[in-house]
């Protein structure tokens, strides 16, 4: 996947002059080498490296916007986003708006996330729900190299801010991918076909989805397995379509259940879909706490295959365990 | 040129900085097998930490980053219970929440360890206006490295030690010197604009000083003089201590690109392997430390070789401590979210 | 907006042109505080009445193509930039004609067209935007310059002093201009910081500093034309620091009780706009009796009342309005 970014990154860079790179250490390949070689290609001026200042230079990405740039800023971690919340937040999301629509934020924002590695919990987080409500941004999460390039392709078209979600967990996985292809915004992808219950997951827990479908398969039930790929805007229509034919959802992530975007979308369901579940909506993400720092911990923590299962389980009436 | 101390203190402090030594050569060696996520080492800081924080005392809180493990030794927590911490296990200091990044221990001092960079700035500053308010000549000091400089929180924070007149010490452990980068304009660095880092704290009109952080002595005098100046209301202190960085601490993940230190290096030059001459030689504080030792006869060889013998044997048993030390157990997960 | 030539060469029309700049702003300020008293107006409004000489003096030296950013107290700035009177009054007044549709307010006024991109509400919050605007300027080969105006309360942020690095390790084309009235909202600065002058955490990282008189309209438009020189020739950034007063309270309805009466008697002694005119008779650009400088001052007040009515005749937004514009795409 990760050859898969810089792919796009080039191909957006050469494609547009006003498409810029910023971050630390982006000219010399960024820590997991999404930018690598960009430099010699493009030269300082258009992969800039910055100081460790992410409020700053996430303010400096919008004002470029706002003068002519489509900026690309690097965060290098999820977990420092907070550092420019504000500019993002209150300028990023907002300017369209309160400008009455006369000015436009075509700026991306890749930031890496997630727990892999047991980097303890200022490295490790999940943090799409803050994005989700803010209105004004739009917020993408790949789970394929091929996503990963069509939706960075079409994050840094779009003329608003898109934050685009990166999970380091997924930075060496292989996969095919289309040399041309964008991947439209708000477009979901259904992963496996099935009749019995429908699973939402999106970023790294595609994958772990797809392991819980194949061991479900064994009891006989049968998952549909949709890849969100887009969180704003929401594919609804495919989610709800699908749970309209199974009857039963499970949604997965791997940010803290509590107040995440699963919440956001059983109750989207609820209202979309009044009396047509079998079972209320299953949500399954991280217990309430920061991400722990030990391995095991760590492993405990992050959704797993026999969660979903559990919480599969409970839609169709064959659960093991009590709910927790 | 030694710090003015009695000979059993400087005796302490280089067996505390070879504990160090030791310790972060056994982390490397032991994440060639473990998960330890990403850690940094002190391995060529020693001799800016320990003097430093030798000089605080019981009540004074101190605040570090990402590269931490060097001082919390210095202010005497258990190596054995941080290096169960860097492996997760339940017995480590943060209960295997922490990991390396944030190891802490209130009893000796360190409440916590940030890893955003710049991050413990504002929290050091807020520990010393605690202790001014309670009354308390006891000091806050701010451990942190040069890149710290480049965030806002540093502006925001040392602004208001200095208009509030805190009892904070800002010790900045520049080891960017000889490292490859870019430059800027016609500056040093890539990344500041400043052609001296004290250079950026004139403006608010705070004490800044700075010093070679292998000159033991050095570092000795300037933190006396800022932990006294915060102890008796004077407020406070910037001191800016320059280290060439450890190559081994180039590459992301440490490796050990010198290989162990020989502490006989510090009395027998030609052992020194042409290939790393110019760090054993002279970039290496713990050895031009030692052999300023050797030299003024305050120490013996002997006495070295046991010191290094006893904190080998040390950091074998803390990491066979850690190695067999249980993990958390699974509903340890969720305690402590909140008191 | 054509820029005025220096004070020595300055005709007496570009003098006056000045003045009436100045009061256009003056006029402006005061309609909208008695509009704001009798309801007309509502929301938290900061008036820039006492500083016309900054906003007036630094956009005289500015071409329409460069682009400006200001704070939480921006009237002056965007008319100054060549903003229209009656959108922005409207905009005020939650109008949909108003320069952002009712949507902005006072706090986040817009008018790009005249190269006055964006207001903000958050202290120093524009002066990374101004960054970015800089440097997108060299990436595009353009020799515009980007503007940042912010008060000595932007001083102490954490963006303040990372834009300041940014800029000088770049050597990008900004402004940066302080207007140093004294005061972050209710605090005095000296309580805040111990530097007398903001612009002395600009010369820290090496950018060409300037303390003028920001009640003398000309003393401002000097300095701020060096900067704007030395940025145009890729020179970098400059930092100009105007010293100046707020006529009024931080906030319209701040009764001000922190500051002494005696100061404030002392500043309205300095108004720019009675220094300007003073200026202008002793240079025979204005007759001495005054009866130009009462005409400029009146048609000033009769132009901005007529963009009051015209303003608030306008309709009011209505509940389809509140979902536009929230993306500038297809929605989210």
């Amino acid at each position: 996947m990760i050859d898969a970014i810089r792919g796009a990154l080039d191909d957006a860079l050469a494609a547009d002059p006003a498409v810029c790179v910023l971050g630390e250490d982006v000219s010399v390949g960024g820590p997991f080498g999404a930018t690598k070689d960009l430099v010699e290609r493009y030269g300082e001026g258009r992969i800039r490296n910055t100081p460790i200042s992410e409020g700053t230079v996430v303010g400096l990405a919008v004002g470029a916007a706002l003068a002519g740039l489509r900026p690309v800023v690097e965060v290098m971690f999820v977990d420092f986003i907070t550092l420019a919340m504000d500019q993002l937040v209150n300028h990023a999301a907002k300017l369209h708006y309160m400008s009455g629509g006369q000015l436009r934020v075509p700026l991306t924002i890749r930031v890496q996330g997630g727990a892999v590695g047991a980097m303890g919990a200022h490295h490790s987080q999940s943090l799409e729900a803050w994005f989700l409500h803010v209105p004004g941004l739009k917020v993408v999460a790949p789970s394929t190299p091929a996503d990963a390039r069509g939706l960075l392709l079409a994050a840094i078209r779009d003329d608003d801010p898109v934050v685009y979600l990166e999970h380091r967990g997924l930075y060496w996985n292989r996969g095919e991918v289309d040399g041309a292809a964008e991947t439209r915004l708000g477009q979901a992808a259904i992963r496996r076909a099935g009749a019995d219950v429908t699973i939402v997951a999106w970023s790294r827990m595609v994958a772990t989805a797809l392991e819980a479908a194949a061991t479900l398969a064994g009891e006989g039930v049968e998952a549909e397995v949709i890849d969100a790929r887009s969180l704003v805007p929401l594919d609804l229509e495919t989610i709800v379509g699908s749970a309209r034919r199974t009857g039963r959802l499970v949604v997965v992530h791997e940010a803290v259940e509590r107040g995440g975007v699963g919440a956001e979308i059983a109750a989207a369901m609820s209202a979309a879909l009044p009396g047509a579940l079998q079972a209320p909506v299953g949500r399954v993400g991280a217990p309430f706490a920061p991400v722990p720092a030990s391995a095991e911990l760590e492993a405990l923590y992050v959704p797993s295959v026999e969660r979903i299962v559990e919480a599969v389980r409970r839609t169709v009436g064959t659960a093991t365990a009590p709910v927790a | 040129m030694l710090p003015r101390l009695a000979t059993s203190l400087l005796v302490q402090q280089l067996r505390t900085m070879i504990r160090i030594r030791r310790f972060e050569e056994a982390l490397i060696r032991l994440a060639g097998e473990h998960d330890v996520g990403h850690f940094h080492v002190y391995i060529g800081q020693e001799t800016t930490g320990v003097p430093a924080l030798a000089l605080l005392e019981e009540g004074d809180v101190s605040y570090t980053t990402h590269r931490n493990h060097g001082h919390l030794i210095a202010r005497g927590v258990d190596p054995a219970r941080m290096l169960a911490e860097i492996l997760g296990k339940s017995t480590g200091t943060n209960k295997g929440k922490g990991g390396t990044l944030h190891l802490a221990s209130t009893e000796h001092g360190f409440p916590t360890t940030s890893s955003s960079v710049g991050g413990p700035l504002p929290i050091a500053v807020g520990s010393g206006y605690a202790l001014k308010e309670r009354g308390l000549d006891r000091v806050s000091v701010c451990l942190f490295g040069d890149g710290a400089l480049e965030e806002g929180a540093w502006h925001e924070a040392i602004n208001i030690a200095a208009v509030w007149n805190l009892p904070v010490v800002f010790l900045c452990e520049n080891n960017s010197l000889e490292a490859l980068g870019q430059k800027a304009n016609e500056y040093p660095s890539s990344t500041l604009a400043a052609q001296r880092l004290t250079d950026l704290v004139r403006p608010f009109k705070v004490d800044a000083s700075a010093v070679d952080g292998s000159d033991v002595a050095a570092v000795h005098r300037e933190m006396r003089r800022a932990v006294r100046r915060a102890r008796s209301g004077k407020g406070p202190s910037f001191i800016e201590t320059w280290t060439v960085r450890w190559p081994g601490s180039r590459p992301i993940w440490p490796q050990l690109v010198t290989g162990e230190t020989d502490l006989a290096f510090g009395w027998d030059a030609a052992r020194i392997p042409d290939a790393h001459a110019d760090w054993f030689g002279r970039q290496d504080g713990l050895l031009r430390f030692l052999r300023e030792l050797l030299a003024e006869q305050r120490i013996t060889r002997e006495e070295v070789l046991d010191i290094d013998r006893a904190a080998r044997a040390e950091m074998a048993a803390a990491v066979r401590f850690a190695l067999d030390s249980p993990y958390p157990a699974p509903e340890e997960a969720l305690e402590d979210v909140f008191a | 907006m054509t820029t005025v030539a220096s004070p020595e060469t300055a005709s007496a029309g570009d003098l006056v042109d000045l003045l009436e700049r100045m009061w256009a702003i003056r006029a402006f300020e005061e309609k909208v505080s008695e509009l704001y008293a009798r309801g007309r107006i509502k929301g938290l409004l900061h008036l820039g009445i006492g500083q016309e000489g900054v906003a007036v003096g630094a956009a005289g030296q500015l071409r329409t193509d460069d682009l400006v950013f200001a704070g939480h107290r921006a009237h002056a700035h965007a008319l100054a930039k060549g903003a229209d009177p009656e959108r922005l009054l409207a905009e005020l007044a939650g109008r949909t004609t108003g320069y952002c549709a009712g949507k902005g307010g006072s706090m986040h006024i817009s008018a790009p067209d005249v190269g006055f991109v964006t207001a903000t509400g958050v202290v120093a919050g524009n002066i990374p935007l101004a960054l970015g605007a800089a440097f997108a300027a060299v990436l595009r080969e353009r020799d515009t310059v980007a503007v940042a105006f912010f008060g000595d309360g932007a001083g102490q942020t954490g963006a303040f002093h990372e834009s300041l690095n940014i800029a000088s390790l770049w050597n990008l084309p900004l402004l940066l201009v302080c207007e140093n009235n004294g005061y972050a909202e209710f605090t005095p600065l000296s309580a805040h910081t111990k530097v007398e002058r903001i612009g002395e955490y600009a010369r820290t990282y090496g950018i060409p500093t300037a303390t003028v008189d920001g009640n003398d309209v000309l003393a401002v438009g000097s300095a701020v034309a060096e900067g704007v020189l030395r940025a145009r020739a890729g020179g970098g950034p400059t930092f100009v620091e105007a010293l100046t007063y707020r006529l009024r309270g931080h906030y319209e309805g701040d009764p001000a009780k922190y500051r002494e009466l005696a100061e404030l008697a002392e500043w309205k002694a300095k108004d720019p706009i009675l220094r300007f005119t003073a200026v202008l008779v002793e240079r025979g650009a204005l007759d001495p009796d005054g009866t130009r400088a009462a005409e400029i001052e009146r048609e000033a007040r009769d132009r901005v009342a007529r963009a009051s009515e015209g303003a608030l005749a306008a309709p009011i937004p209505g509940p389809d309005d509140l979902l536009r514009h929230v993306y500038a795409g297809a929605p989210g």
